[in-house]
């Protein structure tokens, strides 16, 4: 009888073993109320490649260096 | 209401938009930190804090706007590039009369706007009216899921394809947070009653689309 009851046991661990795997195995479900909800959550990880900004870095060092604007010049902001 | 369903993603971003309740009171971002080992540093590197915050705070926005209209990450990379280039030779001629965001989105769109009119211009492209949406028999109503939440990007970009331009840059403004319907209106240049109007068929068609993805 003892037997049988730690065979019972077994299987119901192992029954309970199989359906936590099924469950971590399903995909939880996310609602999103309008399409920009979904937008935003697509935007929120969507990271700009690091690519972007290195490249700016080197076409910005190529830049000639800001003029002043014309009104700047004429509130006197810079020399001649 | 159409609810849209899909599984949650992990954090792939530190990026949080700010949250802001109601439409119309929405402030500007603060920006965020910029830390040694972020892209930005690279920038401050040069001696331009200012516009290195100006990336750190709006690049995620302009690249996911980039990304989503033109459809491809290489062009939205470059066009990304070009829009703070661009905003980079113009700082001095930002007049404070719009917002920071509301401005790089003027760069952004006019850039995409030429991207794919040079695309459309080699490619004879037809998209659908909104009769199709309307007699479209899809289950609106129901929710839409996701089996897999490494595809959601690209329902998302097979649904927005497939929606005319117009639509498809009105949903993606209106997702951001930051801009009220009045700044929509400006940047695509209808008045705020046209963007809800606009809105609602741009929500049931992107809706039957993203459908049709699963």
């Amino acid at each position: 009888m003892q037997r049988q009851t730690k065979l019972n046991s077994e299987e119901q661990a192992q029954a309970q073993q199989q359906t936590g795997a099924q469950q971590t195995q399903q995909p939880a479900v996310r609602e999103f109320a309008t399409p920009e909800e979904m937008l935003r959550h697509d935007a929120l990880h969507t990271p700009v490649p690091p690519t972007v900004a290195h490249r700016l870095r080197e076409s910005i060092a190529k830049e000639p260096p800001h003029a002043p604007s014309w009104w700047r010049r004429l509130l006197g902001g810079s020399k001649p | 209401m159409n609810t849209i369903v899909s599984e949650p993603a992990a954090e792939r971003g530190s990026y949080r938009a700010p949250h802001t309740p109601g439409r119309g009171h929405r402030g500007e971002a603060t920006a965020a930190p910029t830390s040694p080992e972020s892209p930005a540093s690279s920038l401050h590197a040069l001696g331009e804090s200012e516009f290195a915050d100006l990336y750190s705070e709006h690049s995620r926005a302009i690249y996911y706007l980039a990304l989503r209209f033109l459809g491809d990450p290489q062009k939205a990379e470059d066009a990304t590039h070009d829009v703070f280039l661009k905003a980079f030779r113009k700082m001095d001629q930002f007049r404070g009369e719009s917002s920071w965001r509301t401005w790089l989105y003027r760069i952004a769109i006019n850039h995409c706007r030429n991207l794919q009119q040079a695309w459309t211009d080699r490619h004879l492209i037809t998209n659908a009216d909104d009769a199709v949406w309307e007699t479209t028999a899809a289950q609106t109503d129901s929710p839409l899921r996701v089996l897999e939440n490494k595809e959601l990007g690209h329902r998302i970009q097979t649904a927005l394809d497939g929606l005319p331009a117009e639509y498809r840059l009105l949903l993606l403004l209106v997702a951001d947070e930051q801009l009220s319907y009045e700044q929509v209106g400006v940047l695509t240049e209808q008045s705020p009653d046209a963007v809800r109007g606009k809105l609602h068929r741009a929500r049931k068609a992107f809706t039957v689309l993203f459908e049709q993805t699963a």
